[in-house]
């Protein structure tokens, strides 16, 4: 199989995610794009590995530890959602301006 | 060994200075017991050195620089250890005396501790085989000598004088520094032994030679008071009169002829350098002298004495009469060390320095007279006291480099100026002794002897005045080979000395026992005024720099101010500019960063 | 093409079809179940590419555990089961074309880099699950161990984070 199936996957599965996480309102959307670019570079580190034949597996390896980061990072990044959801009754990422220049705040 | 003497003395200052303010007995005596550790190691260690044993050596110690390293390493010859034995029995006696003079001082533990450093410094000066080590202790020293000078801070002149005294001496270490990195560069090594044998060798040329002792001149000029940087030292006077007979008299000073001596060999190489010292060395001799004919000032007499009594050793050095040089380097160290510790004696007694303000002294203080008028006469050159055999070895080289030397009109400078300065000299000895100790008294108190911890040290002090006469004559004494005695200049020089003490006597005499400098005539303000040197670097080098400094402070607010305002201005429209950007939209911020990733991959990438 | 490589093409077109979706659709709970599907075409990308280990817990924890805890959020969060209007902010435009910067760049440099090399997998690299235990647990074991400290403090947060104030 050529190398370049996989990574080319990975590079557009990447650039979905970026998108995702860019253009969607909602904060849970974003969440799942985040997901999308972490499995994207999973692909990469498993095709470099079957690639290299490294006797130490460590694509494989890397690939299970940002899998165990991602669920780590997926549920505090849900603690967060709540959170705001608590806080502001939405979680319309771009409607949440607390980080704007406040003499400047312009409307959204 | 030689370690010891350098961490002795560290270790004394560190006691003084944690226990002293607690108890007030622990300061002298921390001071005087490490100071006299240090002697005693010394002394063992001239002893080891004595006659033809070879340098002891410690270390080296490689000290990578990335270029030619610093070899941490001591080492002492005989040249090292007499230097040793003459700064820590110094050091002692001062430290003694120090205990009586300034007894109920506030700051007398910062005073002891900052004399031990001094002392630990000069020791690591004589023996350091490195230059860089060298280059340490002497700014240790340069330093204790501005805090020492400025004990008495209180008083302006202190302040002043001290400040003067760092300037002066830094303006000189400067040229020391590159000196060193010029020579280590040529020799190749900064240790002085490796230098020795490469200048002994013939790898270090003629032009290299000439550059990097010019520059250790500066350095040389600055730190023993020789023109054009000696008007520190009078100025320097206001310092503790211990301090003076100490660091401005016997050992720091001297440590510029030390290092000359030191790596003679290397100004052999150059001509250029061996006339430059020789004109500074007559003109500081006899400038120096006439100052001393006609300061008002006991304490300033001293210190211009010192500078022309510095500029003989020079002179002998810049002729390579090493042996001469070194014999009055020693010689210079006992007598200056005994007038500056008999002058505190004095001022002690009657509480002023002018010597109009004395007179009349010998009834009072017997013992002060004795010491200080055997220091006189060494100091004059009378014959058989050890100042007259230094002075004519001095003269004696001179007098063989102008006969049948390779520098004859070096030669015939340095003999006619010594010989014209030895008269001087015996006149400002005489002029100043008559003002102390005869004549009518002036002084508004009512003088009494000073106590035995002063006069004791002074009694020794006459010791090697009076012994070291003996000591000289030897043949090969520490391997010196100076020649004390050539007899027509040294029958020259007697006469003159005994004529001009008879001078002044005559003068004094004949002027109802005043001032005998009146008799200078229109001459005599002009030398009080000390050529109005101070007044021409005033105009020379202080007001022009005052105006530069001016200039620049003014092109800073008209020049420079509106660049740093305008970065100001612009940097906050810009950031008006571009504070929609900064709307709390976290895609937007996003966006931006990933955009700037992609921008910079796309760069590197274009850039490969 | 290979049986392989027909596979591997037919998976990651199904895998980029449903990740567009989610990234288009209005409807919250249908972009968390193509989700599902994006990451199950992954699991059999793994297991193409000789990793089935990582494969199954790619099923196990993305298609059990992750997905399960996004739906978890849509309810809490009381998110509109049907379609909304307005799932895409104005970003979109700056954002379409700075992903697609990214995947531009991405290609590129793929292709400049590993144009010509070929994947070779041999029988001997499938069924690595024995070795790639003994490597996570030899050479890896540090890392390991710290990621574990690194999920108990995740968890620690997760907690604090979601507690509901008493004080308030």
């Amino acid at each position: 199989m050529p190398l370049l199936f996989p990574l080319v996957l990975s590079a557009l599965l990447f650039a979905i995610g970026t998108y995702v996480v860019m253009a969607r309102r909602h904060a849970v959307l974003v969440l799942m794009g985040v997901e999308l670019m972490l499995n994207a570079v999973n692909l990469n580190l498993v095709a470099f590995d079957a690639w290299s034949h490294d006797p130490l597996d460590s694509g494989q390896v890397l690939a299970l530890f940002v899998i165990a980061i991602a669920a780590a990072e997926i549920g505090l990044g849900l603690a967060i959602v709540l959170l705001v959801f608590r806080t502001h009754q939405h979680i319309d990422v771009d409607a949440l301006r607390e980080l704007a220049d406040r003499d400047a705040a312009s409307t959204p | 060994m030689a370690m010891w003497v350098v961490i002795l003395p560290v270790v004394g200052a560190m006691v003084a200075l944690f226990t002293g303010h607690r108890q007030e007995r622990a300061a002298p005596l921390a001071g005087v017991v490490a100071t006299a550790a240090a002697l005693f190691t010394a002394l063992l260690i001239g002893l080891s050195q004595w006659g033809d044993a070879p340098a002891s050596e410690f270390g080296p110690y490689e000290i990578s620089t990335g270029g030619t390293p610093i070899l941490a390493s001591l080492r002492v010859d005989e040249l090292s250890a007499s230097m040793l034995v003459l700064a820590t029995a110094v050091a002692l006696l001062v430290q003694v005396y120090s205990v009586a003079y300034l007894r109920g001082d506030p700051r007398y533990p910062t005073y002891t501790a900052l004399v031990c450093l001094f002392t630990a410094a000069m020791a690591l000066v004589v023996t350091a085989d490195d230059l860089f080590v060298l280059l340490i202790g002497w700014e240790v020293m340069g330093v204790c000598s501005y805090f020492l000078i400025s004990h008495h801070w209180e008083l302006e002149p202190a302040r002043a004088g001290a400040v003067k005294a760092f300037v002066m001496t830094r303006l000189g270490d400067i040229g020391l520094l590159f000196g060193i990195f010029v020579i280590g560069e040529a020799a190749g090594t900064y240790r002085i032994s490796g230098i020795l044998s490469a200048a002994g060798a013939g790898a270090i040329s003629s032009g290299e030679a000439t550059a990097a002792t010019l520059l250790l001149l500066c350095g040389v000029v600055g730190k023993s008071a020789q023109f054009p940087l000696h008007s520190w030292l009078p100025d320097a006077m206001p310092g503790p009169t211990p301090i003076s007979a100490l660091i401005h008299a016997a050992t720091m000073v001297a440590a510029g002829v030390f290092l000359v001596a030191r790596l003679l060999p290397v100004f052999v190489l150059s001509d250029v350098s061996m006339t430059v010292l020789s004109a500074i060395a007559v003109v500081s001799m006899l400038g120096g002298a006439l100052m001393a004919l006609a300061a008002e000032d006991l304490k300033r007499v001293l210190a211009w004495s010192t500078v022309s009594q510095l500029a003989y050793m020079f002179a002998a050095l810049s002729l390579g009469g090493y042996g001469a040089g070194v014999l009055h380097l020693l010689s210079h160290g006992a007598f200056k060390a005994l007038l500056f510790l008999a002058a505190g004696s004095v001022i002690h007694a009657v509480g002023t320095q002018r010597l109009g303000d004395m007179g009349g002294l010998l009834r009072a203080l017997p013992i002060t007279f004795a010491t200080m008028t055997i220091g006189f006469a060494a100091l004059a050159g009378v014959p058989p006291l050890v100042g007259f055999f230094s002075k004519d070895a001095v003269l004696g080289v001179a007098y063989e480099q102008a006969l049948h030397g390779e520098y004859a009109a070096r030669g015939w400078l340095v003999l006619v100026a010594g010989l014209l300065g030895a008269a001087l000299t015996a006149a400002y000895s005489t002029r100043a002794w008559l003002l102390m100790f005869l004549g009518p008294r002036r002084a508004a108190v009512e003088p009494h002897e000073s106590s035995w911890l002063l006069l004791g040290p002074l009694i020794f002090l006459t010791i090697p005045c009076l012994v070291g006469s003996w000591a000289v004559l030897q043949p090969h004494f520490l391997s010196l080979e100076a020649d004390p005695v050539h007899a027509p200049v040294t029958l020259i020089s007697t006469t003159l000395v005994l004529g001009a003490v008879a001078a002044t006597v005559l003068a004094w005499k004949h002027l109802g026992a005043a001032d005998p400098a009146a008799r200078l005539g229109p001459v005599q303000p002009v030398l009080a005024r000390e050529f109005s040197y101070d007044a021409l670097v005033e105009r020379v080098i202080v007001q022009p720099s005052r105006f530069a400094v001016a200039s620049v402070a003014a092109n800073e607010s008209s020049v420079v101010e509106p660049y740093a305002q305008g970065a100001d201005t612009a940097t906050q429209w810009s950031a008006r500019l571009l504070r929609w950007l900064h709307d709390g939209n976290l895609q937007r911020y996003v966006t931006t960063v990933i955009l700037g990733a992609v921008a910079l991959a796309v760069v590197i990438g274009l850039a490969q | 093409m290979t049986l392989v490589e027909v596979l591997f093409v037919l998976l990651g077109a199904m895998a980029l079809g449903s990740a567009v979706l989610v990234a288009v659709s209005n409807n919250l709970v249908h972009c968390a179940l193509w989700l599902v599907v994006t990451l199950g075409a992954l699991a059999g990308c793994y297991l193409l590419l000789a990793a089935e280990f990582l494969a199954w817990v790619q099923v196990l924890i993305y298609l059990g555990a992750v997905v399960v805890l996004l739906l978890f959020a849509l309810m809490l969060t009381r998110a509109p089961t049907g379609t909304v209007a307005d799932l895409t902010s104005s970003n979109r435009i700056l954002a379409a074309l700075t992903a697609a910067a990214a995947a531009g760049v991405l290609i590129v440099s793929f292709a400049a880099g590993f144009g010509g090399t070929r994947i070779q997998i041999d029988s001997g690299d499938i069924g690595n699950a024995e070795a790639l235990g003994s490597t996570l647990f030899g050479s890896w074991v540090l890392g390991f161990e710290v990621l574990s400290v690194l999920l108990l403090a995740a968890l620690i947060g997760a907690i604090v984070l979601s507690r509901r104030q008493e004080r308030d």
